[in-house]
């Protein structure tokens, strides 16, 4: 599958057709299923049909400015869409097909785009390697016994395969970075009230954005432009859209990059500390200035996150009931209570029941100033961290690892939950601080993709990956790096 | 030994907007089930709320109306808990930081004379769905039209001191938040609902007994109907050495008594924390100050201002001030230029008789001036003036009374020829009555005057007929 | 071991969810060991009065009142598990009826 600028401008000039996108993304996304990635949950050769026939007509009739013209986009399937269901990966949603659409869904459409499938996830993105869907978990493109990160693992496997040029996940605490830099590819978390979560099912609901995985900068900052914005269904949104060519490779000269010596532990795993030495290397190469800084309560990140996403979630799926729609189950008492006891019981997996109960525990009375308060504080001194680094440091850009190890293998952290949750360490803080932040290739070891991250002040995605789009021209993502 | 009463009420008014508190769908009463419902009010997976402006504005109208201080910043906190009507599995209100502290009620107690109950807070919130358990056996059935209406939710001190009490305090309340124009108030339709609170105490004991929670009360004659009885069932508790535990108890109309809830106590426990779907709710202080200047007078300040400027009486005053647009028609009746005190008595009388049945004024301020005026100069008697009302309900050409006195006949008479007569055929008519009279029974002078001005059809004047029948009873032959 | 069997089921009970009891022990040992991690927090120094973080604009937008409800592409029935007259239905509720 080619580039997203280059099948729009060959859909938009009319050079091919959206059918032929679509038959093509048709084609690599049965051979993707055949290969067993179990990255996709619905799709339709049908209703791709059907959309990029709308496309075409759309450029038949004179439609100039379609930026994903003909561009096959994947959506986590945590993302509303009206013709295939929304599974969020849960028995308890099984079967249930949103009445209403997902405000990114209207705008990837109108822009051209297709929507090619639904993907896999963690149920309710709970989780870190897409182990815990109800439909059982997606396997690395490179490796089936690998984990391909999580909770967007599906999307990130689709892109990492060429299935699709972009697709869309959602970042609660790391979702779309640390798969992407498993995979290899570019994933993107804009800043929080940049891109409108009507329509992505909530699971924290203060941390939760609809994030963009590309194969490459540029790819993923075309997708992220169309998306983002004000919109009137979420409170939360800003007017902020990203301008198209953000991701216009800028020369990197005077850029002040700080390192944050507390990302950069001595047990990090030697790939990954690698991958970043090269990046600092081709950034000073590049010109720019990489300062030491200090975020001191870095450690505090997981634990902060583990108290806050299970607390709003523990409320966010309260609505899941069995009374209006979704699975019921009657329970063996035949009342009310049996049945929600029934169906949330054995509807919900074991780590989302595992977070609700956590979350329901630390806003629970006696419980909520020592948890839920507490942590919302820390949460606090964590951003303060980010803006003393960007204000007093005076650093445009932080660069860090994204993930402590590259892929682990399946099982390997399923027994111990907190175990899995340390695979966030170095993510979780830049979405509670709500920055944007991403993660791109910088090269494999043992084979393996190792990524690095860039965070930058809130709103401050187009300097981000203009320096990503830069770097990336050098980084050779592909190469060992050891 | 006796006990002193403690309650405390908190009341939930349906905010009187177009669309609902987080959703554009509808807050129409009646409508089919689930027909004004969306995403948002559907607790749909990926739906958010977005707040109703107008909501806010009536709320802060509210607090102002009760002199409360209204906060610059206030924050949306959710209140956890299962409930078949409740779509999200949470409601959206406000907790720790709500819209506005503060404020009192200064009303008339049936005991202790002129008082005020304090205002804790007022916050805004989402009303619930409506669950209905007798329809299907077996089954409960929910309708959401209901579910995301805007309330806003008034929590009084613990300062009211009888049932009695209790019911005036929501008089008052009420009338000042029709005053203010925020909400229907009405118990039928569900747009005003009461909760109380109870304990008992020794008098001048500082601490407050053990409270228990009352709901389920239709009206206000129920509330105080439910508080008497939750009184008398907690002093009988006392007096006999037991204890009162913390409890919900639910209001039986039919029964007059109060039976315990069965909700589990671990259901209280909401887990409240602010809704991460909603920034602050922030307002300045210039929008606040300005929702302050847009409120009409309120009806304590109305009455003394009716009693100072018109000379009405504390009675006259009260009745008129019930309703804000009652108060308003009177003055303009008088603004255009009729007697205030003849004004009075004929809005308290004619007027709300035909009032109470439509909401609307069926005759013009300016027409009951004009007749009020008639009365006066003496055109029309008050009898035929009555007569006169009538017709100008049914006259919807808004004729001057005067003219239409003038076409109904009823102007009155005080050409003595006729007067003479219509005396005349009155004791010719009643030939024993005249014998009576004459035989030392005075009273029946009235009866006289009575039948002459019916004989008149309303248009003679009383005043001339007197001295008529007087003559005439007087004259032996 | 901060947690014991009687929190996790108190807990249970508040969310809703069955806990089986051939799973509760495992529950009590994963839900001890994560409430055991986030306990570090209370190490760290943040003030009793320092502010909450928020993300996102700090006023919330208010909408216009206006009857402009988002459109439904398939009515309440079609996503009901159980619906008749216009109803969503539900068991009698039991213990929770008189609410």
């Amino acid at each position: 599958m080619n580039a997203v600028a280059t099948i729009a401008n060959a859909v938009g000039s009319g050079r091919t057709s959206a059918a032929s996108a679509a038959r093509e993304v048709t084609r690599l996304l049965a051979d993707a299923d055949a290969r067993g990635l179990n990255a996709t949950l619905h799709w339709s050769a049908t209703q791709v049909a059907r959309e990029a026939e709308e496309v075409d007509g759309r450029i038949r009739a004179g439609a100039a400015d379609l930026p994903l013209a003909g561009v096959p986009v994947a959506l986590k399937d945590n993302i509303v869409t009206t013709e295939a269901p929304t599974t969020c990966g849960s028995r308890i949603l099984e079967r249930y097909v949103s009445p209403f659409e997902a405000t990114v869904v209207t705008r990837l459409r109108a822009a051209g785009a297709l929507i090619a499938a639904k993907t896999n996830l963690d149920e309710f993105a709970m989780g870190s390697s897409t182990e815990h869907s109800a439909f059982g978990r997606v396997r690395h493109p490179m490796d089936p016994d690998l984990v391909p990160g999580g909770s967007s693992g599906g999307s990130a496997a689709l892109v990492a395969a060429g299935v699709v040029p972009a697709a869309l996940g959602s970042e609660t605490g790391g979702s779309v970075r640390q798969p992407a830099s498993f995979c290899g590819i570019v994933g993107v978390k804009p800043t929080y009230g940049r891109v409108s979560r009507y329509g992505l099912v909530a699971f924290g609901s203060s941390l939760d954005c609809i994030s963009v995985f590309g194969r490459s900068v540029d790819d993923a900052a075309r997708v992220l432009a169309v998306i983002s914005g004000l919109d009137s269904h979420d409170a939360t949104t800003v007017d902020a859209p990203l301008p198209p060519a953000a991701a216009e490779a800028r020369p990197l000269a005077g850029l002040r990059i700080g390192l944050p010596r507390e990302y950069l532990p001595d047990d990090l795993h030697p790939g990954v500390r690698a991958g970043v030495d090269r990046a600092i290397a081709r950034l000073r190469a590049l010109g720019a200035i990489v300062v030491p800084v200090s975020l001191p309560h870095t450690a505090y990140a997981v634990p902060t996150y583990y108290v806050l996403a299970p607390a709003e979630a523990a409320s966010n799926l309260a609505r899941y009931d069995g009374a209006r729609y979704g699975s019921r189950k009657t329970g063996t008492a035949g009342d009310l209570r049996g049945l929600y006891r029934a169906t949330r019981g054995q509807g919900f997996g074991p780590e989302v029941r595992r977070r609700i109960l956590v979350g329901t525990y630390v806003l629970s009375a006696g419980y909520y100033d020592a948890y839920y308060r507490k942590a919302q504080q820390v949460r606090n001194l964590l951003a303060a961290d980010f803006s003393r680094a960007f204000r007093e440091d005076r650093v445009d850009l932080l660069l860090t690892p994204t993930t402590p190890t590259p892929a682990f293998r399946a099982g390997e952290k399923t027994a111990d939950p907190v175990a899995m949750y340390l695979a966030d360490i170095f993510v979780c803080g830049a979405s509670l601080a709500g920055l944007p932040a991403m993660s791109l290739p910088a090269g494999r070891s043992d084979g393996l993709p190792v990524g690095v991250q860039l965070i930058a002040p809130a709103f401050g995605e187009t300097r981000m990956l203009q320096a990503a789009a830069a770097l990336e021209a050098v980084l050779r993502g592909d190469e060992e790096v050891r | 030994m006796s006990w002193e009463t403690v309650i405390g009420l908190e009341v939930h008014v349906q905010l009187k907007t177009r669309s609902k508190m987080f959703c554009g769908c509808s807050t129409a009463f009646g409508d089919p089930p689930n027909t004004n419902v969306c995403p948002v009010c559907l607790g749909l997976p990926g739906a958010l709320p977005v707040p109703n402006a107008e909501a806010i504005r009536l709320a802060t109208r509210a607090a102002i109306a009760l002199g409360a201080a209204v906060h610059p910043a206030s924050v949306f906190a959710r209140k956890n808990y299962f409930y078949p009507d409740l779509p999200k599995g949470y409601q959206i209100t406000q907790f720790d930081q709500p819209l506005s502290t503060g404020g009192e009620v200064v009303f008339d107690s049936p005991e202790r004379g002129r008082i005020a109950c304090s205002i804790t807070r007022l916050h805004v919130e989402e009303d619930a769905g409506k669950s209905l358990h007798d329809r299907y056996p077996g089954k409960t059935a929910i309708d959401l039209n209901r579910a995301g209406v805007p309330l806003a939710e008034i929590v009084s001190g613990a300062d009211l001191r009888s049932p009695a009490e209790a019911r005036s305090y929501l008089t008052a309340l009420k009338q000042i938040l029709m005053y203010a124009g925020v909400s229907d108030c009405s118990m039928e339709k569900g747009s005003l609902r009461v909760d109380a609170n109870l304990s008992v105490r020794r008098p001048g004991a500082e601490q407050l007994g053990t409270k228990t929670e009352i709901k389920n009360m239709n009206s206000f004659a129920n509330v105080e109907r439910a508080l008497e009885a939750e009184r008398l069932r907690q002093v009988a508790l006392l007096d006999s050495g037991g204890r009162v535990d913390q409890v919900t108890l639910l209001f039986n109309a039919a029964t007059g008594q109060v039976r315990p809830s069965r909700s589990k106590e671990e259901s209280h426990d909401y887990r409240y924390f602010p809704d991460p779907d909603l920034p602050p709710l922030v307002l300045a202080s210039r929008w606040i100050d300005e929702q302050g200047a847009a409120l009409p007078e309120l009806p304590e300040a109305r009455r003394g201002r009716l009693i100072a400027m018109y000379g009405l009486s504390t009675y006259h005053a009260q009745e008129l001030t019930l309703e804000r647009s009652v108060a308003d028609y009177f003055e303009s009746v008088v603004g255009a230029g009729a007697d205030p005190k003849a004004a009075a008595g004929w809005v308290l009388g004619d007027v709300m008789a035909g009032y109470n049945a439509d909401g609307h004024f069926a005759v013009g301020p300016e027409q009951l001036a004009e007749l009020i005026g008639a009365i006066g100069d003496g055109t029309v008697s008050h009898q035929a003036a009555k007569q006169v009302f009538v017709a100008l309900k049914g006259d919807v050409t808004m004729t001057s009374p005067r003219a239409l006195a003038v076409t109904l006949g009823l102007v009155q008479v005080q050409d003595s020829t006729a007067l003479e007569r219509w005396v005349d055929e009155v004791l010719a008519a009643f030939p024993s009555e005249v014998l009576r009279f004459r035989g030392g029974e005075t009273k029946l002078l009235g009866f006289f005057v009575g039948q002459v001005m019916r004989r008149s059809g309303g248009k003679a004047d009383p005043k001339g007929v007197q001295p008529v029948l007087q003559a005439k009873l007087g004259n032996q032959d | 071991m901060s947690i014991g069997s009687k929190d996790v089921l108190h807990v249970a009970a508040l969310a809703e969810l069955d806990v089986p009891a051939s799973e509760l022990q495992a529950l009590v040992e994963q839900l001890g060991r994560i409430v055991d991690y986030v306990a570090q927090l209370n190490a760290v120094p943040a003030g009793e009065q320092a502010a909450p973080f928020l993300a996102g604009p700090h006023a919330a937008p208010l909408r216009e009142d206006e009857i402009r409800p988002a459109p439904l592409a398939r009515g309440p029935d079609a996503i009901a598990p159980e619906f008749r007259d216009g109803l969503f239905l539900v068991p009698r509720l039991g213990a929770m009826e008189d609410e």
